[in-house]
């Protein structure tokens, strides 16, 4: 193995993609400069789809149903009983106490085990049946309701933590203590990348319209823990450069950056023949992906050339950068660029007090944006191969934290029972999956945990959840950790 | 699982069958079979295969046999010593029974012939055990003899040149001058040398031309930063608590504490021993105090609905596994929910050993505040001796007081006795007194009588003159609203002025016209209800609240300001009014006497007066013997205060001292510290880790398979430490001997530098390991002259240059045949682009700073609460300071230090990643922080070379430490040339280059040419070269 001669090889290949020959003989400025401007992004990889024949840097266990994932996580918990989980008989039990043997041994966050009654709070949102499975949907997500046939609903969730760090954490990475890795680092571990110019696993943080009780957010949920560093996500940003200093300064232009760059490998490839260290091989090639991503992250951001029926169809705050709805636009140019794994948070769902006040915002935010996701997707096909997943880390009570009316009311965390549901990728369409008591308290039939979701997702992106592990401290370490978890099959098509 | 007697006949037999076959084939004559180690050889077999159902995990153990214990193994049956063919397990390994064979097939492990051999020729030998090598205290080997003896410098060479000899490799020759130092002086000071610094070392021809050069290093400043910024990783150090709001915490001290040690060369013994146990150390200093800090670097939280004990649970694991990881290598949170998969750590063990650290005050919930206790203050440097020194001050200043108010108590009573109401009325201050309404009666204890009076013509102010204005009130307890006297027109904008009271406060409202044209100025506090209160108000006739002063009971009070915009004039027609406005704002309920107005502005001793004197008159009027002490000793005060020079002195002296006291500190800061329980420190065994699943009660205590903690050692965390550090402890010495490897030569000697348990990796140069770690404890823990021992070696100073042979044997350079080359750390990589362009601000210590980052990476993750949502970047030297001094928020850690792999310290990380990534190459050719600097170098070679020569070579001297190759030279003339032209052409773009960054350009320099030079500099800064040691 030698670097030198690798490099060579290498530099061959670059040459080929930069039509440009050796940099030393890279033929005058004012040649170069004529490409300023006309300077052409290289082809995407791949099929406007995605489509990538590269084999996985893990094998895979099974056929795949899914290449792609979009986890659009409510940050907070939203409520179950306002949204998915209709229970109609709880309007007989207005203001009157939980049954203690409903609660039984239940361990309750500080903010209500202090109370000394717990006042049951009946939605006050009327509900219909949607969908060949007649689905009940509350009148806050209309959109939703539209598409039940098209998702998988989950009632029974179920979480160990009650508060937002730990139950977000686990949630993202299958243990509720801070230092292993999320998800989407998993994934782009397992699958790599589908892509030459963009990161494989992106973060969208979406602002979302009205910010009450928002809940921290870290760089630890999208952190890769043990795996290598590579498999971090990439934070998408609204604001200022979509991916940090991807902008080159002003004043320097693309053709003065690739003038510098071609003296910097020239430079370089000299250090390379004189030290024969590989890496200053690997360096050469991480600058000339910077500088692709330069070309691609922009194209990519730019919304410009999406027609009018895209706003149609994810409504108009997806013009407006940051918010849920241009995040998810943003996802589908991603996905359609090779994106693996797009995660996008969105906070507020947190409804301590004044649900009512706050869960319109919220689903308006969210509701017809989601839906006109997936009917995009639907239309590229995309959503055979994409799974897309809805929900937050934990559900919330049925009785009333704080002051209780008709028309007013909060709900404390809740980790015993909540709904999420799934989109394409082999999940089941039209499934509703698990069922409640009548308080939405407990599950009382088909719980998932969630390392068991977790479990089922690797399923349908072909992974054994038991055998794609990682070795760490001498232990072959799993997504779903050390807890035995189970492929929910009924959720798979 | 016992045998039963029929396997015994069974195996019998198999092994009479195994024996003739072995007969048959070339038997295994002991001798002639090459000697099993169990550590080398076996050891890794059973770990991986064996242990997970058969190892030290009690509750994971299958079929109640464990093969990690050689006694049990053998009491089993599963190994019968010296016969292979008795032993149960060599029959479970060799059994293609799928119920039978082990490791079983659902397991999914395998071992391969070879290994199943090994297995079974250990057993024939004997199979003896060794404990895992990391537990076997090191004793120092002798120096192995090498093929080339003039290489060896130290004994570190003789094991690395004895390695190099059984692989077959020859070290690297000796890197030339500029390179090592370059090399050395990254290594030690953690900056690049400045180029006269290099050629004073290339001249230099003195034998000891390299050991003067590192001791220079070694005395720098910068060596502290340098090696602290090391160990902040290793003590999770950051400037927010992490959780939640991710709050501001205040405790750089500790920060500067670390630095401090390392330049003062504090030996690692004391170092250990201050940061585990300062605060339990006798009469500990206050530097000891801030060095408990360690253990308070952990993360908190404040979120309202998490559960104290799941906080101080989650608290103490942490400061468990950062001492399990920094001193003992060993990963001890596994230990958290089940005994240690691998290593001799049952659960319960990792229980007793958390109980050193559990033994706090620290509260469960951090109050989101930035001094969450326990702390204790810091003054600055230059206070340090003050501060010492005040306490003792203080307490004089004070005795001096109370012995002349004792000496003076007879000279009050007689000035007592002497007094009448008329004499005490006469020493009021009168001049410029316009209004005096007394009560006829005085101040009656009971009810709340009222002044009524009105004049037109007193209390005509204008803005700006000066007036005061009292009054004795007595608020009813709930609290009373309206004025107890106004001159103001409520009909035309509340013109005038007025004292008033809104519930339990007292103000004034000083009005051109209400609200915009006004000042409004009320107490901080609540003033006394239900007694008598004298309240004076001053104005300083400047139209400014901050010239409102507002006196209760003779003492200037805070005040809160609501309006402070006084235009117009104040003058009105409508008289002054005593208990109400012109039209409304009675002050029900509200007693009112003797009202004062002066058209001038009192001073704080006319204030104490007409308070002062007031009580006395209330005195006089009770008989000697109604007089309660308490009054007696308040009109005393007063007396000794106003009225006794003597005492008045001394009571400004006791007062500077305070206030100096107060003001060291206010611009001193605080330190985050340890302070134990009183009782005993203990723990709960907690079922699966769960803070509410409680089991035995627990004692402090280490880990059984470490050596014991003698008998006299406090079980406290002081006794811990000096356990840590006691000559027979296995650990302590190799893991730190190990990390400071790690940090010059880019892996350790043991690359799991946080795991030297049986799951981490074994040692590449194990003797080379104990040689050192005997080597530096016997040193006095002595860490300059090991970091020196290590530099001077012949193994350090080879080139770094490799050959194909060298990558083929050893790509990742584990056997040291060649000098150490890798990418730099976050901090030096911005650091070095600031030293090489000049822009490096050389300041040691202080408050964390805010350098250039992109808007919107904190906001994007804070929560709206948290006072470190909002970045805002400093401006001048906070920009340039060296980057461990850069503000680390653990939710958003410093955007272009993550980038590099900068860990987000909120945890401890003995080892960092080193990643290559094209995110990086954004940050160092885009991030404003080093575009300015590219700007800066190249503005100064233009500055100071004439020619595109000189220039050149400026420049790669800056950043190379040495001058270009004619090739070099050659490429960066190109890329001048055309650059310079692109810019020559396009001015618009050179000025805007040039503005990048707030450093100044440098005037007379020519745009087109400046621009093309920032990008050549840039263009050398982010050479692979620059970016690696």
């Amino acid at each position: 193995m030698d670097p030198i001669r690798e490099h060579e090889l290498f530099e061959t290949r670059r040459a080929l993609f930069r039509r440009g020959g050796s940099v030393a003989a890279a033929s005058g400025l004012m040649s170069l400069l004529a490409r300023d401007g006309l300077f052409s992004t290289p082809a995407l990889a791949g099929s406007p789809t995605g489509g990538d024949d590269r084999q996985p840097p893990v094998p895979l266990h099974f056929a795949p149903k899914a290449k792609r994932v979009v986890f659009l996580h409510m940050v907070g918990g939203p409520s179950q009983m306002d949204l998915f989980d209709y229970k109609p008989v709880m309007n007989d039990w207005y203001d009157k106490d939980l049954p203690e043997s409903i609660r039984s041994g239940q361990r309750l966050t500080t903010m209500t085990s202090g109370q000394a009654r717990f006042p049951i709070a009946p939605s006050k949102y009327k509900f219909a049946q949607y969908g060949q499975n007649g689905m009940w949907v509350s009148e806050m997500l209309p959109h939703t309701a539209k598409m039940v046939d098209d998702l998988c609903f989950v009632r029974s969730m179920q979480t160990e933590d009650i508060n937002h760090e730990p139950a977000m954490s686990r949630m993202q990475t299958g243990n509720q203590l801070p230092g292993k890795p999320c998800i989407g680092s998993w994934i782009s571990y397992g699958l790599g990348s589908m892509n030459d110019d963009l990161p494989t696993f992106v973060v969208m943080v979406a602002r979302p319209t009205n910010r009450e009780q928002i809940q921290a957010i870290s760089a630890r949920l999208w952190s890769s823990g043990f795996l290598p560093g590579e498999h971090a996500g990439v934070s998408l940003r609204s604001a200022g450069d979509p991916i940090l200093y991807i902008q080159n300064p002003q004043g320097v232009p693309v053709g003065v950056r690739r003038e510098m760059l071609d003296g910097l490998n020239a430079l370089n490839e000299l250090n390379l023949r004189q030290m024969g260290d590989p890496e200053t091989h690997t360096r050469i090639g991480q600058y000339e992906l910077a500088f692709r991503m330069q070309a691609s992250v922009p194209e990519l951001t730019n919304t410009a050339g999406e027609p009018e029926s895209t706003y149609q169809l994810y409504g108009e705050e997806a013009r407006k950068p940051g918010t849920f709805a241009a995040s998810l636009l943003l996802t589908r140019r991603m996905l359609e660029r090779g994106v693996r794994f797009v995660q996008i948070y969105h906070n507020n769902w947190d409804h301590h007090g004044n649900l009512p006040g706050r869960m319109a915002y919220q689903c308006k935010d969210v509701d017809q944006p989601c839906y006109g996701f997936i009917q995009d997707l639907k239309r590229t096909g995309m959503l055979d191969d994409t799974l897309v997943i809805w929900g937050g880390e934990f559900g919330r009570t049925i009785y009333s934290q704080g002051g209780l009316s008709h028309d007013n009311y909060g709900r404390d965390h809740h980790p015993r029972c909540f709904t999420m549901w799934m989109a394409g990728g082999g999940s089941k369409a039209g499934l509703i999956h698990g069922e409640t008591d009548e308080f939405s308290y407990n599950v009382v039939k088909d719980p998932v945990q969630i390392r068991d979701f977790h479990a089922t997702l690797l399923r349908l992106l072909g992974y054994d959840h038991e055998r794609f592990t990682y070795r760490y401290q001498g232990l072959d370490q799993k997504l779903t950790s050390v807890d035995p978890a189970h492929v929910v099959k009924e959720l798979m098509a | 699982m016992r045998r039963s007697k029929e396997t015994y006949v069974a195996t019998g037999m198999h092994a009479l069958l195994a024996f003739a076959l072995a007969l048959a084939t070339a038997p295994a004559v002991a001798g002639d079979d090459p000697p099993v180690q169990f550590n080398r050889d076996v050891r890794p077999i059973l770990t991986e295969t064996c242990f997970a159902c058969h190892g030290p995990d009690a509750a994971a153990r299958k079929a109640d046999l464990r093969l990690d214990v050689r006694d049990e193994a053998v009491e089993m049956g599963a190994i019968e010593p010296g016969e292979p063919d008795e032993s149960t397990l060599v029959e479970r390994i060799f059994s293609d029974e799928k119920t039978e064979m082990m490791p079983p097939p659902k397991s999914r492990k395998h071992l391969t012939a070879e290994q199943k051999d090994t297995l079974k020729r250990w057993i024939a030998q004997g199979a003896e055990y060794q404990a895992h090598w990391s537990l076997i205290a090191p004793e120092r080997p002798e120096s192995p003899t090498v093929s080339d003896a003039s290489w060896v410098r130290n004994p570190i060479d003789a094991f690395v040149m004895a390695r190099l000899d059984k692989e077959g490799l020859k070290p690297a020759p000796e890197a030339d001058r500029r390179t090592l130092a370059r090399r050395l002086s990254l290594d030690l000071v953690g900056l690049p040398p400045a180029p006269a610094e290099v050629e004073a070392f290339v001249a230099d021809e003195s034998p000891d031309a390299y050991e003067k050069y590192v001791d220079a290093l070694l005395r720098s400043p910068s060596w502290g930063e340098h090696r602290g910024r090391y160990w902040l990783d290793v003590a999770r150090y950051a400037d927010t608590h992490g959780y939640h709001f991710d709050n501001y915490r205040e405790m750089w001290s500790y920060r500067d504490w670390v630095i401090d040690a390392f330049n003062a060369n504090m030996p690692f013994d004391r170092f250990t021993v201050e940061q585990l146990a300062g605060d339990l150390l006798p009469n500990p200093s206050l530097s000891q105090l801030v060095a408990s800090g360690f253990n308070r670097c952990a993360m908190s939280t404040n979120e309202g609905g998490t559960i104290a004990e799941e906080n101080l649970v989650g608290y103490t694991r942490d400061r468990t596994e950062t001492v399990g990881a920094v001193y003992l290598g060993l990963t001890v949170g596994c230990a958290v929910c089940h005994d240690h998969k691998f290593d001799p750590l049952p659960q319960r063990e990792l229980y007793e050993l958390s109980a050193f650290f559990n033994n706090t005050t620290q509260p469960a919930y951090d109050g989101n505040v930035k001094d969450s206790k326990p702390v204790v203050p810091v003054p600055r440097a230059e206070d340090a001796e003050r501060w010492e020194a005040l306490p003792g001050l203080i307490a004089g200043a004070q005795a001096a007081v109370d012995a002349r108010a004792k000496e003076a108590r007879g000279s009050f009573d007689a000035w007592l006795a002497a007094q009448t109401p008329e004499a005490l009325a006469a020493a009021a201050p009168d001049d410029d007194l316009v209004l005096n309404v007394g009560l006829p009666q005085g101040r009656p204890a009971a009810g709340a009588p009222r002044v009524e009076h009105q004049s037109p013509a007193i209390g005509d102010f204008e803005k700006d003159q000066a007036f005061s204005y009292a009054a004795w009130i007595k608020i009813p307890a709930k609290g009373a609203e309206g004025a107890v006297l106004a001159r103001m027109d409520d009909a035309h904008g509340y013109r005038g002025w007025d004292l008033w009271l809104t519930g339990r406060k007292v103000g004034t409202h000083i009005v051109g016209e209400w609200p915009k044209d006004a000042l409004r100025v009320l107490t901080t506090e609540d003033v006394p209800t239900d007694v008598w209160t004298h309240v004076l108000i001053t104005y300083d006739g400047k139209g400014k609240a901050g010239g409102v002063k507002i006196h209760v009971d003779g003492k200037p009070r805070a005040t809160t300001v609501t309006n402070d915009s006084l235009a117009s004039s104040i003058r009105t027609d409508v008289p002054l009014k005593v208990g109400s406005r012109q039209v409304g704002s009675k002050s029900e309920g509200v007693g009112i006497a003797e009202v004062r107005v002066y058209a001038r502005e009192l001073s704080d001793a006319d204030a104490a007066d007409l308070a002062g004197l007031g009580r006395v008159a209330d005195l006089l009027a009770k008989p000697v013997d109604g007089r309660s002490p308490a009054e007696v000793d308040a009109a005393f005060a007063w007396w000794l205060a106003g009225r006794d020079p003597v005492a008045r002195d001394l009571s400004a002296r006791l007062a500077a001292l305070k206030k100096e006291r107060e003001d060291i500190l206010t611009r001193g800061t605080v330190a985050y510290v340890m302070h134990e329980k009183s009782e005993e420190a203990s723990a709960f065994l907690l079922f699966r880790g769960e803070y509410d699943q409680r089991r035995d009660p627990l004692k402090a205590a280490t880990p059984k398979a470490l050596p014991p903690m003698p008998d006299d050692l406090p079980r406290d965390r002081l006794g811990f430490a000096k356990w840590l550090l006691r000559p027979e402890h296995p650990l302590t010495s190799r893991v730190t001997v190990n990390r400071f490897w790690q940090q010059l030569f880019g892996e350790g000697l043991v690359r799991t530098a946080g795991d030297f348990g049986v799951s981490g990796e074994a040692p590449s140069h194990p003797e080379l390991l104990d040689w050192l770690a005997v080597e530096f404890r016997e040193s006095g823990w002595d860490v300059k002259r090991f970091y020196k021992l290590m530099v001077t070696s012949s193994t350090y100073r080879q080139s770094a240059a490799t050959t194909p042979e060298k990558l083929e044997k050893d790509p990742s350079n584990r056997l040291l045949a060649r000098g150490p080359r890798f990418r730099m750390d976050a901090e030096m990589v911005r650091d070095y682009a600031l030293a090489a362009s000049g822009l490096l601000v050389d300041k040691l210590g202080g408050p964390s700073v805010r350098p250039y980052q992109p808007d919107g990476v904190w906001e994007a993750v804070a929560m709206p609460e948290s006072n470190t949502k909002s970045y805002v970047r400093d401006t001048g030297e906070g920009l340039y300071r060296r980057s461990l001094y850069t503000f680390w928020k653990r939710a958003a850690p410093p955007a272009s230090m993550e980038t590099f792999n900068a860990p987000s310290r909120e945890v401890c990380t003995v080892r960092r990643e080193r990643t290559d990534t094209p995110l990086q190459a954004l940050v160092t050719l885009n991030d404003p922080q080093f575009v300015e600097a590219a700007r800066v170098l190249a503005q100064r070679v233009l500055v100071e070379a004439p020619s595109f020569e000189a220039r050149a070579d400026a420049l790669a001297r800056r950043v190379l430490s040495r001058p270009f190759r004619a090739e070099e030279t050659a490429i960066v003339r190109q890329s001048r040339d055309r650059l310079a032209a692109y810019y020559a052409d396009h001015a618009d773009d050179a000025e805007r280059l040039l503005t990048v960054g707030d450093a100044p350009r440098a005037p007379g320099v020519p745009a087109a040419e400046a621009a093309a030079w920032t990008m050549v500099a840039s263009q050398v800064l982010n050479l692979d070269e620059a970016l690696n040691k």
